[in-house]
């Protein structure tokens, strides 16, 4: 029997471990081991006011960290009734896709595209590929700029509160911001027929089961209220306890989710696979032009549906900017809050997949119940999943090939090892339970 | 210091936001790459040759015998060691769960850069001093002195529970320029006048316990060791 272990993925956020047993051309075990220490993080919540919750909770994760602080905020404002303006939820929605902007950037250019064309890392990448390093630090560095706009801050946002924001933009910095993010939107063009024309290895898979949440509208988005997956089941977000089964795991520190037994996929290959129907303008030609297959059966396509989704931001940010530019901001007065009791559950997609915030108040606004599920650690099982079929297909290969393509393969995934590791400690100790 | 100082950079257990702030030097991070000899980058790098280093940057707090390990090990391999961040500088919110310690509780750290997440301009400036062989300078003001030369509307004096009196500087007072309260998320300045902050806390009404939750958030440790004042 061999055994492949990776005891350090490199190019992710955190710390994870790898381990694969192979007998002869079966894969036998796949363990992924998120050893990233645990914070508890939901521990720490429990009895402090409402007021801190999105400050605590958006430190889980820096990369992804606007959308714990204003996931935070909505599941807070859900329970607490706080009512939330229109424009907020426009800057609200500009804000995540600075984060979009960012993270898949950095997670495409910097991590993942040196894997394809054969490097360690993005500094000896940028030797022979300078102009393309240099074009996606600017797009990486204009998603950090709407954040800072926006957020106040490109890691962290202080910026977002109830209802509203400590400070509003000017028409000047959304003009600014926009003219930027117009420069980035005409660089991805070549970047997406430089893409188009790297081939990604295949496996034989079955047809992945992906989840996400449907966006409100007709267009494609982040934020809606129903968790559908990719054979027809669907359930309201406020009933995700049912509609997916966590389980803890023996030897990772962050819990594995399921349906019915079956692993699922969250994350841009799993929107893109549920909603690329609903693009539109340049991200649908970034879509045909990359040719992804859909129904997918191969996870490390993940990588270039981040590409298109990166489109997609670009393009609806252009377009926040200029309905903000056109109709001006209204410098609105933050809605009274009410402190009572309550629950409110809500779940966003973040780049990395489907995030659920679940907080529940006293009297006095202080937290009896707090739940954080993250989607690198809805990803694990399928992780495993996919790690089989991927061994089965390659099982020939020598170790050190197949070495590298399990590290990319987790790589695909973009796993924030960070988000995904807060909680089991705590239930663990029966600390809480959110019912 | 030699042409090309050897760095590590390395991450404890954290949310890496101080390795990404690095990362966020979207102008100046290949001017650094090429005027440094990085010896390991797990985050950002496959192939880490590791071996001595004249700098290891180490953000995050210790949680687990893995981090104390890497830690132990980082110390014993670099001439300086600089802790990052809020959670490597005072344990952060890990230590608030009672789950992390700072990294000077278990061995020697050089220098301290406190933020959560870091400044990119402290952070430049730190390596700019030490690329010209220098120790950075520290920041001994609190954010409440970078707010004032902003003349920004006094957010304690209207009655919020704002750390800035308390908080390190360094972040040309973010939060209250955005009419935020500060947090205290860059944990405790030097020397910081809690008697005088309490005081000014309590007459707006906020009760002790509430100041000093509010204060422990970031750097507990910092208070506990001033307990009896800030109490």
């Amino acid at each position: 029997m061999a055994r492949i272990h990776i005891d350090h993925i490199s190019r992710v956020e955190g710390h994870g471990a790898l381990t694969v047993e192979l007998d002869g051309n079966t894969v036998r075990d796949v363990k992924l081991n998120l050893f990233e220490g645990m914070r508890g993080f939901e521990r720490v919540v429990l009895g402090r006011p409402f007021t801190e919750i999105p400050a605590i909770i958006c430190r889980i994760c820096a990369i992804c960290s606007a959308g714990h602080a204003i996931t935070a905020h909505m599941a807070v404002e859900k329970a607490l009734g706080i009512p939330v303006p229109a424009q907020t939820e426009l800057l609200r929605e500009l804000a995540f896709l600075g984060m979009f902007i960012e993270s898949h950037s950095l997670h495409v250019f910097a991590l993942a595209l040196p894997d394809y064309l054969g490097y360690a890392g993005i500094a000896d990448m940028a030797q022979d590929h300078k102009e393309v390093v240099t074009k996606a630090l600017q797009i990486k560095k204009t998603g950090n700029a709407v954040q800072e706009l926006i957020g106040g801050r490109a890691i962290h946002h202080v910026n977002t509160t109830f209802g509203g924001f400590g400070k509003l933009p000017s028409q000047s910095e959304v003009r600014e911001l926009r003219a930027q993010l117009a420069n980035c939107l005409t660089d991805m063009d070549g970047i997406v027929e430089l893409l188009a024309g790297l081939s990604t290895p295949d496996y034989a898979g079955e047809e992945i089961l992906f989840m996400a949440i449907r966006p409100a509208g007709d267009g494609y988005g982040f934020f809606g209220d129903t968790i559908v997956f990719s054979d027809g089941r669907e359930a309201p977000v406020d009933q995700y306890k049912t509609a997916f089964q966590e389980t803890e795991s023996q030897y990772s520190n962050a819990k594995r989710s399921t349906v019915d037994g079956l692993p699922f996929m969250v994350g841009a290959l799993a929107r893109i696979n549920l909603f690329g129907d609903r693009l539109t303008g340049k991200a649908a030609e970034a879509l045909a032009k990359l040719q992804i297959p859909v129904p997918s059966k191969n996870a490390l396509y993940n990588n270039l549906a981040q590409v298109v989704e990166l489109v997609y931001a670009l393009e609806r940010a252009i377009e926040i900017c200029d309905q903000i530019l056109a109709e001006g901001l209204k410098a609105e007065p933050l809605p009274e809050v009410i402190v009572r009791s309550g629950q409110g559950t809500v779940a966003t997609e973040l780049p990395r997949g489907t995030l659920y915030h679940s907080f529940s108040f006293d009297d006095n606004g202080l937290v009896t119940a707090a739940d954080v599920i993250t989607p690198t650690a809805l990803n694990q099982a399928s992780v495993e999943q996919e790690i089989t079929n991927l061994g089965t297909s390659y099982a020939g290969q020598t170790e050190d090939e197949l070495q590298f393509l399990f590290e990319r393969l987790v790589r695909a995934y973009d796993p924030c090892i960070s988000c995904s590791v807060h909680i089991v400690q705590v239930k663990a100790e029966g600390r809480h339970t959110i019912d | 210091m030699k042409a090309k100082p050897r760095i590590g950079i390395y991450g404890l257990t954290s949310c890496a936001g101080d390795q990404l702030v690095l990362v966020n030097c979207e102008d100046e991070l290949l001017t650094i790459l090429e005027a440094v000899d990085l010896r390991s980058f797990v985050m950002a790098h496959s192939d880490n040759p590791e071996g001595e280093l004249d700098v290891a940057f180490v953000e995050g707090a210790v949680t687990q015998e893995s981090d104390l390990e890497t830690l132990k090990d980082v110390r014993s391999r670099a001439q300086i060691l600089i802790a990052i961040g809020t959670c490597a500088v005072w344990g952060g919110i890990p230590y608030l769960s009672g789950m992390g310690t700072p990294l000077s509780d278990h061995v020697q750290v050089d220098y301290a850069i406190p933020g959560c997440p870091i400044e990119k301009t402290q952070l430049l400036k730190a390596i700019a001093s030490l690329l010209r062989g220098d120790l950075p300078l520290s920041l001994p003001h609190p954010v409440c002195l970078e707010c004032t030369i902003r003349e920004n509307n006094c957010l304690l004096q209207a009655g919020e529970i704002c750390c800035g009196p308390l908080t390190a500087g360094g972040c040309n007072a973010r939060c209250p320029s955005l009419n935020r309260a500060c947090f205290g998320c860059r944990g405790a300045s030097h020397d910081p006048n809690y008697v005088s902050a309490r005081q000014i806390l309590e007459k707006h009404g906020f009760s002790v316990n509430e100041v000093r939750q509010r204060l422990a958030l970031f750097s507990g440790k910092a208070y506990e060791k001033e307990g009896t004042q800030v109490g």
